[in-house]
């Protein structure tokens, strides 16, 4: 362990700031590399190291190089696990408080102190945080950002609402909305924007097979409540997306839970002084870097969310690029081998659809990825199956595998690329169900026609489990009942916590039936901007109005971002006015100011630090 | 609101745990898991306003990680203290923060 | 040379207090035809990083007036200018640890009183009943006037510019000078990076870059910029009226309107030269310091911590007038860290040595450059 000499600097070869799973992998990529894991520090500051991992319930895409199909809070511990044994050493619940001229400074909030560091090489993996979103009310207690539901839910095992409101239908909604349910929750709709499903369409259909609405057009106007939620105001939107007036209604909620993205968590790289630069596609203020993931500054790198949002599959590989070059550096070895093949997993992953944005970002920085080469054609389901065959509903490209590499027989591809659509060979499968319990998208059914009426496996991941026999209200795929049927028996799943439940469904029903319910169970202006200050976007629109357009000097003017918090809620969102207003895109806007400490740091933890006294405890 | 006692995934042995560490919320005690931040323990509890702002709004939390500073409360009179953040320790008293803190000397 | 974006009679450099206080003081003088160019974003300079403290407590005559002349003028910036810039009265509390300074103290009350100016005089006693908060340990005296206070540098800056704007000035934001026409030994022009500007008259108010403006019209100024660096905490609600200084114990801090502590401290090891950076190290000399003397900061937290430039001039007071090497052209630079609070005198006898060629309120008469070529130089003893 490095020990916490009070006082002094220590030094390590290389400090790695953020432990998800981009900066687990590029501290791994090291410590393997240079063969000492005590030489390389992790800092983070959450209460165990995985980063998203920990929150995550689900199973992850990818391939199983990468942890496909294992669920997020497992590929975590695996990771650290490595990192462990390797004989790297954690700083957790230690936020890294900023980059100074003089100093690495690191806040330990248990023990309440201060400790520097030096380091040859930094790698910044500091992830994304959430943007904010205006309505009226929207400071409410029980207006919640997604993350926050989720490291309370999953990782505190705390639920903080009974019945939610989702706002935003990326995959970050749909997830948190399956796993609100699958915690018994209440989900009463995700309302979204635009007018499509940002996230994967194999998401969105574990929720709408449940009968969850996704209505898209639709945003929230108001939260309902005098001193917490009660309710919420939602509308239609029109084109541009304003509310119509007359489409307003009220729903009862008792939690509004924000998913409407993420952006870069760029402060502690812009403190080193690299080149920040504003890329919509990528999600906002991105640290400028070359395809070995180097900033412009020379000992800086970067991986992971921090760079681009993406997925932590790309997070991973992004991390072990960045950490074999700095293991390159340090050593003086050559791992160009290990480097190349890194790359060509990134090209294979981000050559699909929804990698379209990351490359069109990338170009902006001048790395290209090629698109396209992978399969879209969707495979009809076979009019007869007279015994038990998987049906693959997974209609877009999307970078994910795992069906392909679990199926024993080979009965299933991808095309050659792992975003291709999936295709079974019936001649090949089995029925036996393996690629239905690993799927990460809950996307493959078990079908099959017998005489009297035919046999749908779905999977099943809540509770309770069904009884074998006990009859269940049949649901098509957005959850409306179709029929009666039964459980004709469930494949229970220990390991992977998927079951596989049965059900007999009426003939010619095997393509409609794609889940079940147990019988017996059952005002924009006044929105604050800035939760500090309580500045609202009224006030910032008249300042703009009167000439004023500069972010720096809004925020001066306002205190916007000068509270407690800041700026990490609000800036984006003040960029965001002040674009709408002025018609400068925000690409063009200037960047403001990030001032260290990132987190307020107490005065008694410094003083006993510079005195030498040690800790609080 | 309130602890998970069952879930399909996750191991949710510890909310029945026989450990507690107990403080005080406004005076009433609250009993606490001692993996709990202060947040996390007063959401389990059924409270989710932990103060008012300096315009008489209500707060609660909002991020769960730090970042945000809307979950602000008064602990043993030291106030600006993110209870999201801060671990429950027996017999700390909380307190709602009303506006800003009030200085201690 | 690039494209004539325009003309105008003067033509301000810098868009910090001195720049956007001297196009409102023109403007109102009847000098309308006025631009600002500012390389940045309005009060990015020093005036956007100092502490906002507004004293007259100095130890030479003329300072004493020009520092009273700048508080009458602030205590009407709202009527006069129309902007609430929070400027509150609380005082200034000279707190001196030092025997000989502490001597020093006295004689300036003298000379303060002498112009009016109502100071009081402190034991550690009368510290410690009036301000329990304070830690009297080691302290010799203290003085104090009621009438010293601070303001919010940055809405003072917005203040001037936007009144400036109604009266007819053009204020160029992202517009760096990057030359200036000088022929026959007269002002011409600027060329900026948006375009080339005609004028009759060419103010430096480049506070930072005071050195290298004058150097672009070919005139020396004996200016070095140092890095001060300054750090805000969480707020508390507010108790602490006054700004706190000591320049013995090298410190000032007060609490903002909003209720954050905002402190800094100078350090003799910087070396010259634009440094925006921001050094751990001062956290934590700082903070040992001043939990020593304010008990209280303890409980507090380190909210944001930034650096600013001090334009130092050879006796650590501003250099302001006009140059006799190139007629037209006219200078208020090197304050050497306290420009924020003459900005209001110092602009308006600047704009009427501009616009009727001679002062009427306020001498300024002794901040001329000329003064470094005599040996003998006063340096004012009063700046942290
Ligand atoms: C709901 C949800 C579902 C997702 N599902 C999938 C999926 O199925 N498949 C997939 O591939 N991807 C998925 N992702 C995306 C994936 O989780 C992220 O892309 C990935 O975690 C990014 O990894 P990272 O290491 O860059 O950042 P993170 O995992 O966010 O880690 C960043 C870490 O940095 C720490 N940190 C930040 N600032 C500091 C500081 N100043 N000091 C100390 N520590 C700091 C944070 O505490 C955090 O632990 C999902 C994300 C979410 C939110
Ligand atoms: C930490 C700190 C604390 C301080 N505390 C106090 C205090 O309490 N009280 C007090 O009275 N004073 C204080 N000061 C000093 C005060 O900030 C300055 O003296 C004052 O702000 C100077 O104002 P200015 O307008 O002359 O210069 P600035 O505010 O620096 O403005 C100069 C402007 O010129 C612009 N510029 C420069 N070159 C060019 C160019 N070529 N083209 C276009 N634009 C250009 C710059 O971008 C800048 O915005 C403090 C200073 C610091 C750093
Ligand atoms: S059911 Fe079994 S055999 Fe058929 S595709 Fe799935 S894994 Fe392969
Ligand atoms: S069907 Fe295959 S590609 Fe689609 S989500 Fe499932 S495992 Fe991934
Ligand atoms: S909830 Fe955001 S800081 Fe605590």
């Amino acid at each position: 362990m490095v020990d916490n000499q009070a006082g002094g600097k220590r030094h390590v070869d290389a400090i790695v700031i953020g432990a998800g799973p981009a900066g687990l992998c590029g501290a791994i990529a090291i410590a393997e590399s240079i063969g000492d894991g005590t030489k390389v520090l992790v800092v983070d500051e959450g209460i165990e190291p995985g980063g998203q991992l920990p929150k995550q319930t689900h199973k992850f895409f990818g391939h199983e190089g990468f942890y496909a199909s294992v669920r997020g809070f497992e590929i975590g511990k695996r990771l650290v696990d490595k990192a462990r044994e390797l004989g790297i050493n954690f700083l957790m619940q230690t936020t890294l408080a900023g980059i100074y001229e003089d100093s690495i400074v690191a806040y330990d909030r248990n023990s309440n102190s201060v400790s520097e560091y030096t380091a040859d090489y930094i790698l910044i993996a500091t992830g994304a945080s959430e943007r904010f979103l205006l309505f009226k009310n929207n400071t409410l207690p029980g207006v919640y950002g997604a993350g926050a539901v989720q490291t309370l839910m999953n990782q505190y095992k705390v639920m903080p609402g009974k019945s939610f409101l989702i706002i935003g239908a990326g995959n970050i909604g749909l997830i948190v909305a399956y796993q609100l349910l699958q915690a018994g929750a209440k989900v009463k709709a995700i309302v979204e924007a635009t007018s499509k499903i940002g996230g994967y369409m194999v998401h969105a259909n574990k929720i709408m097979r449940l009968g969850i609405p996704i209505l898209l057009n639709h945003t929230i106007i108001s939260a309902l409540g005098e001193d917490r939620v009660e309710g919420a105001i939602i509308a239609q939107v029109d084109g541009k997306f304003k509310p119509i007036p007359g489409t307003e209604k009220e729903i009862a909620v008792d939690t509004i839970c924000l998913a409407v993205g993420l952006q870069p968590s760029v402060e502690l790289v812009a403190q080193t002084g690299a080149e920040i630069k504003y890329i919509s596609e990528l999600g906002g203020y991105v640290p400028v870097r070359d395809e070995n993931m180097k900033t412009t500054v020379n000992n800086v790198y970067v991986a992971g969310d921090l760079s681009g949002i993406e997925e932590a599959s790309t997070a991973m590989i992004e991390g072990y690029i960045a950490g074999y070059n700095i293991a390159q550096k340090i050593t003086g070895k050559d791992m160009s081998e290990k480097i190349t093949n890194m790359k060509n997993e990134l090209v294979e992953f981000r050559k699909g659809p929804f990698a379209a944005k990351v490359r069109e970002g990338l170009k902006k920085m001048g790395i290209s990825f090629p698109g396209g080469g992978y399969r879209e054609e969707i495979q009809q389901m076979p009019s007869s199956l007279s015994r038990l065959k998987a049906v693959i509903e997974c209609p877009q490209a999307i970078p994910c595998n795992p069906c392909e590499t679990s199926c024993p027989t080979g009965a299933i591809n991808t095309g050659g690329n792992i975003n291709g659509v999936p295709q079974v060979d019936y001649e090949k499968c089995t029925g036996c169900g393996i690629c239905v319990t690993k799927c990460p998208g809950l996307a493959i059914f078990l079908v099959q026609q017998r005489e009297e009426h035919s046999i749908v496996g779905i999977p099943y991941e809540f509770l309770p489990v069904p009884e074998k026999g006990s009859s269940v209200k049949l649901l098509d795929k957005n959850g409306k009942y179709v029929a009666d049927g039964q459980i004709d028996r469930v494949m229970i799943n220990r390991k992977e916590k998927t079951h596989i439940a049965f059900l007999k469904v009426p003939k010619g029903m095997e393509g409609v039936v794609r889940h079940f319910e147990m019988s017996t169970v059952s005002e924009e202006s006044q929105a604050y901007i800035c939760r500090c200050e309580e500045v609202s976007r009224n006030d910032v629109e008249k300042l703009i109005d009167s000439g004023i357009t500069d972010y720096e000097e809004i925020r001066r003017v306002l205190r916007i971002g000068m509270g407690p918090c800041g700026g990490k809620t609000c800036r984006s969102v003040v960029l965001q006015i002040i674009s709408e207003k002025t018609g400068v895109p925000i690409s063009e806007s200037r960047l403001g100011a990030f001032r260290p400490p990132v987190i307020p740091l107490p005065i008694d933890a410094i003083v006993r630090y510079a005195k030498g006294v040690g800790t609080d405890e | 609101m309130g602890r998970l006692v069952e879930h399909p995934i996750l191991d949710v042995k510890s909310s029945t745990s026989k450990t507690h560490v107990v403080f005080y919320f406004e005076g009433q005690p609250i009993c606490a898991l001692p993996s709990d931040t202060i947040a996390s323990a007063l959401i389990a509890n059924g409270i989710d306003i932990f103060g008012f702002t300096e315009h008489n709004h209500a707060r609660g939390f909002f991020c769960a990680i730090g970042k945000c500073s809307s979950c602000l409360v008064e602990v043993d009179g030291i106030p600006n203290v993110r209870s999201c953040i801060t671990p429950v320790r027996d017999g700390i008293n909380v307190r709602r923060q009303e506006g800003r803190g009030k200085p201690k000397w | 040379m690039s494209e004539v974006k325009g003309a105008y009679n003067v033509c301000i450099i810098g868009g910090g207090i001195t720049g956007t206080a001297l196009a409102y003081s023109l403007c109102n003088l009847g000098e309308t035809s006025v631009a600002v160019f500012e390389k940045s974003y309005l009060s990015s300079g020093s005036t956007g990083r100092c502490g906002g403290g507004i004293r007259q407590q100095w130890s030479t005559k003329n300072n004493v007036r020009l520092a009273m002349r700048s508080v009458e003028l602030f205590e009407h910036f709202k009527e006069d200018v129309g902007t609430d810039i929070e400027y509150y009265q609380g005082g200034y509390l000279m707190l001196s640890y030092d025997e000989e300074e502490a001597k020093q103290f006295e004689k300036n009350v003298e000379i303060q009183r002498e112009e009016g100016l109502d100071v009081e005089i402190l034991t550690p006693k009368q510290v410690s009943e009036r301000y329990p908060y304070i830690n009297t340990e080691d302290l010799v005296l203290a003085t104090f006037c009621q009438k010293d206070g601070h303001a919010n540098p940055h809405k003072a800056v917005i203040g001037y510019a936007q009144a400036a704007r109604r009266m007819g000035a053009r204020i160029y934001t992202h517009t760096e000078v990057l030359g200036i026409d000088v022929q026959n030994g007269k002002v011409v022009g600027v060329d900026t990076n948006q375009g080339y500007f005609k004028c009759d008259a060419v103010v430096n108010a480049s506070g930072p870059w005071s050195k290298q403006v004058s150097q672009l019209v070919g005139v020396d100024l004996p200016t070095e910029s140092y890095r001060h660096q300054i750090f805000v905490t969480e707020p508390l609600e507010n108790f602490f009226p006054m700004m706190a200084i000591s320049f013995a114990g090298n410190f000032y801090m007060r609490q903002a309107q909003h209720g954050q502590f905002i402190m800094g401290q100078g350090d003799k090891d910087e070396k010259p030269g634009i440094n925006y950076n921001v050094t751990f190290k001062f956290e934590k000399e700082l903070t040992v310091k001043m939990v020593k003397l304010f008990p209280f900061l303890r409980n507090l937290r380190i909210m944001r911590h930034w650096s600013g430039m001090y334009n130092m001039s050879p006796d650590a007071q501003p250099i302001i007038g006009q140059s006799n090497i190139v007629n037209n052209y006219f200078y208020a630079v090197g304050y050497s860290g306290h420009g924020f609070m003459v900005a209001p005198a110092v602009t308006e006898a600047l704009a009427e040595l501009i616009v009727l060629g001679k002062t009427t309120h306020t001498d300024i008469s002794y901040l001329n450059v000329d003064r470094f070529a005599n040996a003998e130089v006063e340096k004012e003893k009063n700046v942290v």
